[in-house]
């Protein structure tokens, strides 16, 4: 049986990918794509450690979790769309117009 | 019974004063029938309830609490009503004054053609009742805030007409003069809270009470510091006395009063009689058994109440305006009220400001009269022969100006001849009281000398102008008012005929048993046994006997007094009268212009501007300083802090990602896990 720590290794390595296009990456869609990265780190935790304990709880909730990803993914995309339409490009650094 | 319709005195004229604001410019005369009505109203129920409170029937209530304190401080501060024996017989004094100015009101204003009268009757009506709260009250705080709504409404009156130049001005002064007085009563109102926890005039627990047996050592009060009890009551007795000073128009701070002649006759007649100006007297007389325990208070009562009566009845030889010499005689006459009060006879105070408000109420309104008739022309000098054109003016104001000379029977004679009598049997075995007694007694003749100066300037001789030739008839609104006070003027001394009952027998005294009927400790006798232990006042007697003392007393009283008439009848009662006081030389400049007090007060503020320059300096820069501070930081951080939302989204994420790593270093260091 695979032990606990590897998953989480796995989970923080993915994470830390996510985090890196997110501070890296100035095009919008990678910025998706890193988001989704990190979530999923979250959502393999949850799986991880429901499987440890033998609880079921932990699976559920990574579900709802899953369809929620999915749900952001379309309001991230219909974000997006607003953002290429304002500004003619995708990139992040463009759009600074809402400060002080 | 008639003691739940005590709020209905002070309602019904503050119901006037709402109607005439609002409701004036539809009301036929523009509120004055309002105004009549809800004083005749008043002094019905005044009257009622003053029947009531025969045979010591006293009346204590509060109507409401409108804070409660707690902790260390459980003061209760409340509006209440304390009726006794000396406020109902206030109460009928000041609404049958107010009730004979608002009828005279409709001659002097409405029928003069006067507009924005609706402004001028809610100011009556307003001033009515403040004063009336005023008497009411059961608390020395109440007592403050009415005291304060009065100065309001003298302010509002004093400046009726506001479009001229001097009124306006004269207000202004007034409000001023008076609020200096004020600031020192607040702080000692606030004294008194903070020393007995309580402001009540009346009952065991009240702070006269308390007082008393604080210095008997029976209670525990706070004192400032280590001061003696004694010391620190006296400090709080002089601070309620600023007030007292200011209001009743004492020296110093008399000022006001002969400026406040701006404002419209029958107002002049409320101020002077009834309201604003008798406050003070009548404080010091509500709140006496505080004051009787502290002999120094008392002294210098009546000091200045000497003093004053004399000062002011000097200047008011020779003044050229028939107002202007009135408005020195009311302070004059004030002065002999605070000299009763400070000589320790609690009835001679209040029996001459009952007396001098029909007197003088009457001689303003007189006065009004013959500025109707001479088409407000104040000047005395273009008068003169008015007394075959205008019979009833003539007869009532004769009755009042005898009463205000102190000429027996009429009514000044007996309550001022009370005051000089107590003054000097209290002197004889106080030296101050003695100066004080030495004063009033100067002030006799000078008081009957300038009265008729002004009587046979106005009156006799030959008129010295047309309008005096040809006067402007009078209506009845005039002439009643007239004379029912004239008639009052005459026979108001009756009530305490002291001196004829000490040599008759006859049972007279009747004010003295009327205002020793009231609550224990709030009484006549009350306060001459406290007087006698605490300020060690004792009647004295010359030549042997109480009846020689009072003969000497009143014989110096009226003759004084005849002898001023006689110097004004050998110099003014003449054809053609001529302007005796240039032969005062020198003097004549220095008294026309009030000894100079209103220069040297201008002098005085000029060298004390620095004083408040400096704090307003400290207000502006420290006060405001602090609070301006505080509000700067926050808007400069605010204004470099926001410089951080710079509307890049990778900023944020990293900011974010930093704070995480901050906050898990953080956690970790402070947990441990790194050991």
């Amino acid at each position: 049986m695979v032990p606990l720590e590897y998953y989480l290794l796995l989970s923080s390595a993915i994470f830390c990918i996510g985090l890196f296009g997110i501070l890296t990456r100035r095009n919008a869609l990678y910025f998706l794509m890193s988001v989704e990265l990190m979530m999923n780190a979250a959502i393999l935790n949850l799986v991880a450690f429901s499987f440890h304990w033998g609880n079921l709880t932990g699976q559920t909730f990574a579900l709802f979790a899953i369809a929620l990803a999915a749900a952001e993914v379309a309001v991230g995309i219909g974000i997006i769309l607003a953002l290429y339409r304002n500004f003619g490009d995708i990139d992040v650094m463009e759009a600074a117009t809402m400060r002080w | 019974m008639a003691f739940d319709f005590v709020p209905a005195i002070v309602l019904l004229p503050f119901v006037s004063f709402l109607v005439a604001l609002f409701f004036g410019k539809k009301m036929p005369k523009r509120g004055a029938y309002g105004g009549i009505v809800a004083t005749a109203g008043a002094l019905a129920v005044s009257i009622w309830v003053l029947l009531s409170v025969r045979g010591g029937n006293v009346h204590e209530v509060t109507y409401y609490t409108w804070a409660t304190g707690v902790g260390d401080q459980p003061w209760e501060l409340t509006f209440g009503a304390l009726i006794d024996p000396l406020s109902s017989l206030m109460l009928v004094i000041v609404t049958l004054i107010a009730l004979l100015v608002h009828v005279f009101s409709l001659g002097y204003m409405n029928d003069e053609g006067e507009t924005d009268l609706p402004r001028y009757y809610a100011g009556l009506g307003l001033f009515t009742a403040s004063m009336l709260g005023f008497v009411i009250a059961d608390n020395l705080l109440m007592a403050f805030m009415f005291f304060e709504l009065v100065g309001l409404c003298s302010f509002l009156l004093i400046g009726f007409w506001y479009r001229r130049d001097a009124p306006p001005s004269a207000a202004k002064k007034a409000f001023l003069v008076t609020r200096f007085g004020d600031y020192f009563f607040l702080i000692g109102v606030v004294a008194v809270f903070t020393t007995f926890g309580t402001a009540a005039f009346a009952g065991p627990e009240s702070f006269p009470a308390l007082a008393e047996q604080a210095l008997n050592g029976n209670f525990d009060v706070w004192t400032p510091g280590d001061l003696g009890v004694e010391t620190w009551f006296t400090i709080i007795g002089l601070l309620i006395l600023g007030g007292v000073i200011g209001k009743s128009a004492q020296f110093p701070l008399h000022t006001w009063l002969p400026d406040a002649m701006q404002g419209p006759t029958p107002v002049s007649a409320l101020i002077h009689a009834a309201t604003m100006v008798a406050a003070g007297v009548y404080l010091v007389a509500r709140m006496y058994g505080f004051y009787v325990l502290t002999p120094t208070t008392m002294a210098i009562i009546a000091l200045v109440g000497g003093f004053t009566a004399l000062f002011a009845a000097t200047m008011g030889v020779v003044k050229k305006e028939i107002k202007q010499v009135l408005a020195y005689s009311t302070i004059s006459q004030y002065g002999y009220m605070m000299l009763a009060l400070g000589a320790g006879s609690y009835v001679a105070a209040t029996f001459h400001l009952m007396t001098h408000a029909f007197f003088k109420a009457l001689l303003f309104l007189g006065a009004g009269a013959v500025i109707i008739a001479m088409h407000h022309n104040e000047n005395m000098w273009d008068m003169g022969g008015l007394k075959d054109k205008m019979p009833v003016t003539y007869l009532t104001f004769l009755a009042g100006s005898l009463a205000l000379a102190g000429i027996a029977p009429f009514s000044g004679f007996w309550s001022k001849d009370e005051i000089l009598y107590e003054a000097f049997i209290h002197g004889l075995n106080d030296p101050i009281l003695l100066a004080g007694w030495v004063m009033g007694l100067l002030a006799v003749p000078v008081t009957a000398f300038y009265t008729f100066r002004m009587v046979f300037l106005t009156f006799h001789g030959n008129p010295r102008t047309e309008t005096a030739r040809n006067p402007e008839p009078l209506g009845w609104n005039v002439k009643g008012p007239l004379s029912v006070l004239g008639v009052l003027a005459v026979v108001a001394g009756f009530v305490n005929m002291v001196p004829v009952q000490k040599l008759t027998g006859i049972e007279l005294d009747y004010l003295t048993q009327w205002l020793d009927s009231g609550a224990e400790g709030l009484t006549y006798s009350g306060y001459n046994a406290l007087l006698a232990e605490y300020a060690g006042y004792e009647a004295g007697v010359v030549a042997g006997s109480e009846t020689t003392t009072l003969l000497i007393a009143a014989g110096l009283g009226l003759g004084l007094a005849v002898v001023g008439v006689l110097v004004a009848l050998a110099l003014y009662n003449v054809d053609e009268p001529v302007e005796h006081t240039d032969k005062l030389g020198d003097a004549k400049t220095v008294l026309y212009n009030n000894y100079y007090q209103d220069e040297f007060q201008v002098w005085l503020s000029a060298r004390t501007q620095d004083v408040a320059g400096g704090a307003d300096t400290f207000d502006q820069g420290v006060v405001d300083g602090v609070v301006n501070g505080v509000s700067s930081v926050s808007l400069v951080s605010g204004d470099r802090i926001r410089r951080i939302q710079t509307g890049i989204v990778g900023n944020y994420a990293l900011l974010l990602t930093l704070g995480l790593t901050a906050l898990l270093v953080v956690f970790g260091l402070l947990g441990g896990w790194f050991v």
